[in-house]
């Protein structure tokens, strides 16, 4: 209505006067005809228009005012059938025209405050969406000369939606007179139409009253239930039960919104029932056969107590399910699931109760796991130099130990006493024991050569099965077909500080890692310099060397043959790969994720694979499992330096540039779905950091739960348990 | 103790006092202050009895010795009643000597009244009189030298001088005469006798009975061989089949010495015998091993009469306790788990473990028992010597440490002697006096 014709400052009016004759219309009242009012049917007609007339009404004054026409007229005709005058309306057709809504209006933006397109050049937009573009408009001088010169210009009214002045029709400037004079501005409305009375008017009189009876006393007696609730509230009034001028609430005005609120906890929701348990297929109408009982079953059921039955029911078959009979023990079950729920205390179920420390795994206490090694027993010295490498002896009873000025010092294990020294004037990079017990001797390596050193106070069976093996008196016929190896086996004297020297070819550097195979024949070294030749097999028996790998991709770190198979171990900095040395073919790669490989030691067993990294990670494989480590461990701050498994305990040990010497329980099965458990023992502190290198070597010694460590400090120490 | 006993608020302890020593007071509970240390306790036992002369006494309680004052003791362990057994106590040990040597010594004997024999890893056995004089270097092997004894003469002539008897890492033992001559002029005889020839791997120790006839050697090559002092004429051995030439030539330097065979072969042992001891009376031997293993030896039928197989304890040194009332002739032996272990061989059971003496200082070496039969010394790679009680398994009673300002040095033997204790090791030779206040 607002957004429809706006009458300058005077819409409220207006506004008022439009409902005003509304209402006139709506109760019209005066347009009864006397005579009509027990003619139901023109009545309800009436009434009808009246509303369909008012609905109109609505719709047109929401239009725009080009169409506006306040009531339409009514005519008033003589009814055929009761024959009485009566108003007719004009038809509403129902086509577009009838429709304000889709009336052709140009601007469609809606019932929108339109001092939203004062500053624009247009007024909004018509259906396709084209902008409805204000129309000119003349300055004060032309307003003045329309008013001069039009006689309807001052008759006629801006129009926002258009924006522009449209005369007022005739009805219009018929209501703003009547508004003017404060009249009615329905000129149809009456305010002077005559009484009309209904009951004791002309020919309106009752003739029968509507009730006989006589008055009742309680029309003019005062209520007496009134005065009992009223006198009820006085009471209380008087005994303050009522007070006049109480608070409304006792209720704190602030309060803490997610505080704890006892109130609720009172009354906690009902815990959830139990859950009936689901049906199985032994309920089923037409269970498997498996599912059935057998006669002795069913009579064993039959014969039981009804506690003692494993289940309420006999499994039964039913050919189809329109066979089933009705369930007889309906009630039983619903009263027995009533019984459950009324007498079964519920317990309310907490979902989750995760201890934290249920998450840590659990590993057994290192007191149980007895023997390794705790103490520090011995401390054997070499002065001013780091101790590269050491070996102890197959049986136990030997430490050779070697450091960097060459020097080669055996020792026994239990008393720590050097028994005799070695100068090879320059550094030693490995040194390892053979592992045959027939012969005694040890192999370490200097710049680009093998020294095989025999030990004194050997027995002389030994010492002469040594010294055939190393020396012989002629020596093994060379591979026939072959080109002559690049490398030298020389033996020398019994008196010469090596027993046999193995010359390998120039500019290999010092092998840093030796290996024995199990037997003790085949030997394998690695060369510290780049390239292929680094990696050297050599057999001992036939005096023989040979570079197994053509071709390697990346720094050899380390090598070690397999305890059982005839499989090859080769760490390169980032790799570790597992040579068939048979069938002479590369069985798998290992993924170690370690930036630069430094140790690895085999399982005795040769089914796990400890390798550690610069990086002070150390990872376990599993061979059987996988090419990814089955653990990673990082315990050392500083890199791994070397790394041993015991012989025959669960043990293995790794050494680090911390200075600690860390030992782990590693107990394997023989069971292959048994994962390894590996048990973190203890931190053996015992060796000073001495420029940024701690621990160089670690070794166990056989048959004992003891361990050897070499350290840049230049001390030996012997641990024992 | 008037004094003390004035003060009314101090608390006090009931208190039962026994003994095995020749003082004994009545049992009967005393009302003891809880301050009261051993100094007080002993001046208690001396006025109860009214001695003589003032005999100091220690006190052991539950097995441990009573140092710091009861209150400490009682608030430890929260008992009510506290039982003393006291013994007669100890003076601390007294440093008498320091016998230099250039290398380290493997083991002494003391058991020759008046001198210290000493092995050394050099090969020489060493002789010093009990005015620290050198009487005498015999370098009997080209090895080390293990251990070393000297064999009771069975005539009674001093001209004869010392039969040694020494083990050594060359694979052999030896018999050498030492002849001391009768002026100091002359130079001694030192005369190689024989060489016993049984084992494959270096010898660990080496033992006479006490009447002087059989030798028991013990090997890394888990044998004990047994043999008589009776000095063969020509080798009993027969001659080496080996035509190895650095290994005639090596023979050939050293002095041909007549060869030995054993009476008997002891074996039993799955690793490294450590030392083998005569029980006393030479009838049986003892012998403990890496096996973690103490092994009792019937001599005569060349069997193994008793094992006792501990758990994880590869044994160092052995010691026998003399057969008296406490230790009951049992066998302490130290192993490498720091501790040093009493077996009661008497005991058939398999817990024949009856205390376990625990040293945290380090590795205990070398075992020694004297002439009182309840004290054992002990002494560790960590160059402390201890002085045990065997009823005090918690404490030890005394502890010294040897070569003080060296550093560290490891001890390697100790040898007994009524109150004298002979310590070698990594720094020499150092003797002790350990004596009783009584005696």
């Amino acid at each position: 209505m607002e957004g429809g014709l706006e009458m300058e400052s005077e819409d409220e009016a207006g506004e008022g006067g439009e409902d005003e004759g509304d209402d006139g219309e709506v109760d019209a009242w005066p347009e009864i005809d006397p005579a009509s009012d027990t003619e139901e049917e023109g009545d309800e007609e009436d009434e009808g228009e009246d509303e369909e007339q008012d609905e109109e009404d609505e719709e047109s004054s929401s239009s725009d005012s080009s169409s506006l026409h306040i009531f339409p007229k009514a005519k008033t005709v003589i009814s055929s059938i009761t024959g009485q005058p009566k108003k007719v309306y004009p038809e509403i057709e129902p086509d577009y025209d009838s429709d304000s809504s889709t009336e052709d209006a140009p601007n469609r933006v809606g019932n929108i405050p339109l001092h939203w397109y004062d500053d624009l050049p247009h007024v909004g937009y018509d259906i396709d969406g084209k902008k409805v573009l204000k129309p000119a408009r003349g300055d004060e001088l032309d307003k003045f000369l329309r008013t001069v010169e039009d006689p309807e210009a001052w008759t006629s009214a801006f129009d926002k939606n258009t924006q522009m002045d449209k005369p007022l029709t005739a009805e219009e400037l018929d209501i703003i007179r009547r508004l003017e004079r404060h009249e009615n501005p329905d000129a149809s409305y009456d305010p002077y139409t005559p009484t009309v009375e209904w009951f004791t008017g002309e020919g309106k009189q009752e003739i029968m009253p509507l009730s006989a009876g006589p008055e009742p006393k309680r029309r003019w007696v005062p209520s007496k239930w009134e005065k009992k609730k009223v006198m009820k509230i006085v009471r209380a009034i008087r005994q303050g039960r009522i007070v006049p001028s109480k608070p409304k609430s006792t209720a704190p005005q602030f309060y803490a919104l997610w505080g704890d609120d006892a109130a609720a906890a009172a009354h906690a929701a009902p815990l959830p029932a139990p859950k009936p348990r689901l049906p199985t297929h032994a309920e089923s109408y037409n269970p498997p056969a498996e599912y059935l009982p057998t006669a002795d079953e069913k009579k064993a059921w039959e014969d039981a107590e009804p506690e003692d039955r494993e289940r309420d029911f006999v499994p039964t078959q039913h050919p189809a399910l329109r066979l089933v009979p009705a369930y007889d023990r309906f009630v039983q079950e619903r009263f027995a699931r009533q019984l459950d729920l009324y007498l079964a205390p519920r317990v309310q179920r907490v979902k989750l109760t995760r201890d934290p420390s249920a998450l840590v795994p659990k590993l057994p206490a290192p007191s149980t796991l007895r023997p390794f090694p705790q103490h520090r027993a011995l401390r054997f010295v070499h002065l001013d130099a780091r101790v590269r490498a050491l070996g102890v002896s197959p049986d136990g009873a030997w430490v050779a130990s070697a450091d960097e000025r060459g020097d080669v010092c055996l020792w026994e294990v239990c008393v720590g006493r050097e028994v005799r020294r070695w100068a090879f004037g320059s550094s030693i990079g490995a040194l390892e024991w053979c592992p045959r017990t027939d012969v005694c001797f040890f192999v370490v390596s200097t710049e680009d050569a093998l020294h095989f050193i025999v030990p004194p106070h050997l027995p002389p069976a030994v010492a002469v099965t040594t010294h055939d093996l190393l020396a012989p008196a002629e020596l093994p016929p060379a591979p026939l077909g072959t080109a002559p190896a690049p490398a030298k086996w020389t033996s020398h004297s019994a008196d010469a500080d090596a027993l046999l020297t193995v010359a390998l070819p120039p500019g290999g550097g010092v092998p840093r890692c030796i290996a024995w195979h199990r037997r003790g024949d085949y030997l394998a070294s690695v060369s510290s310099g780049e390239g292929p030749g680094g990696v050297w097999v050599h057999q001992v028996s036939r005096r023989h060397s040979q570079a197994p790998f053509k071709k390697v991709t990346g720094a050899v770190q380390c090598v070690r043959f397999h305890p059982v198979k005839p499989h090859f171990f080769v760490a390169t900095q980032r790799y570790v790969r597992i040579y068939d040395l048979a069938e002479q073919k590369l069985l798998k790669t290992l993924l170690p994720g370690i930036r630069w490989i430094s140790a690895m030691d085999v399982h005795p067993s040769g089914e796990h694979l400890i390798v550690g990294g610069y990086d002070r990670k150390l990872c376990w494989f599993d061979l059987g499992l996988s090419d990814k480590p089955y653990k990673v461990m990082r315990y050392h701050t500083r890199a791994i330096r070397s790394l041993a498994f015991h012989g025959t305990y669960p043990l293995f040990a790794s050494a680090s540039d911390d200075g600690a010497l860390q030992l782990f329980h590693a107990r394997v099965h023989a069971d292959l779905m048994a994962d390894p458990l590996i048990v973190p023992l203890k931190i053996l502190r015992g060796h000073d950091v001495a420029d940024g290198l701690g621990v160089l070597a670690v070794g166990w010694v056989p048959g004992k739960p003891w361990a050897v460590s070499a350290g840049a400090d230049g001390g030996v120490v012997v641990w024992m348990h | 103790m008037a004094s003390q006993s004035t003060t009314v608020s101090q608390p006090s302890l009931p208190v039962i006092f026994t003994t095995k020593t020749p003082y004994p007071i009545p049992a009967q509970k005393f009302m003891v202050p809880a301050s009261w240390r051993r100094y007080q306790l002993s001046q208690l036992i001396n006025k109860a009895l009214d001695l003589p002369q003032v005999v100091p006494f220690d006190f052991i309680v539950r097995g441990e010795i009573l140092r710091g004052n009861l209150a400490e003791w009682a608030r430890e362990r929260g008992e009510e009643t506290v039982e003393l057994e006291y013994i007669e106590s100890v003076m601390p040990p007294r440093k008498m000597a320091a016998l230099p040597h250039e290398d380290w010594t493997s083991s002494i004997s003391c058991q020759v009244p008046g001198r210290f024999l000493t092995s050394s890893y050099d090969g020489a056995v060493r002789i010093f009189d009990y005015s620290q004089k050198l009487l005498c270097t015999a370098p009997i092997h080209t090895a080390c030298t293990t251990s070393v004894c000297a064999v009771p003469s069975t005539t009674e002539r001093a001209s004869d001088g010392l039969l040694l008897a020494t083990s050594s890492h060359d694979l052999t033992a030896r018999l050498t005469r030492v002849g001391f001559p009768d002026s100091p002029s002359e130079k001694e005889e030192i005369t190689q006798l024989a060489s016993l020839h049984l084992h494959t791997a270096p010898l660990s120790s080496i033992d006479v009975d006490p009447s002087g006839t059989k030798l028991l050697t013990a090997s890394w090559d888990t044998l004990l061989g047994i043999f008589d002092t009776t000095i063969p004429s020509v080798d009993e051995v027969a001659p080496d089949p080996l035509p190895a030439r650095q290994k005639k030539r090596r023979r050939v330097e050293m002095t041909e010495v007549p060869k030995k065979v054993p009476l008997a072969v002891l074996r039993s042992h799955t690793a490294r015998v450590s030392q083998a001891r005569w029980r006393e009376g030479g009838k049986g031997a003892v012998s403990v091993g890496f096996d973690s293993a103490v092994r009792v030896w019937d001599v005569e039928r060349e069997i193994c009469a008793h094992t006792v197989s501990a758990s994880e304890k590869p044994f160092l040194a052995l010691a026998l306790l003399s057969a008296g009332e406490v230790g009951g002739g049992g066998v302490l032996a130290a192993s490498a788990d720091r501790a040093v272990t009493l077996y009661d061989l008497r005991a058939e059971s398999v817990r024949a473990a009856s205390a376990t003496f625990a040293h945290m200082g380090g590795v205990p070496s070398s075992l020694a028992t004297g002439s009182k039969e309840t004290q054992f010394v002990s002494g560790g790679y960590d160059g402390v010597v201890r002085l045990w009680d065997v009823r005090s398994a918690g404490k030890e009673m005394a502890s010294f440490k040897v070569w003080e300002g060296k550093g560290e040095g490891k001890v390697l033997s100790v040898d007994w002697r009524e109150d004298v204790v002979g310590i070698a090791g990594e720094g020499g030779v150092e003797v002790w006096r350990i004596t009783e206040q009584g005696s």
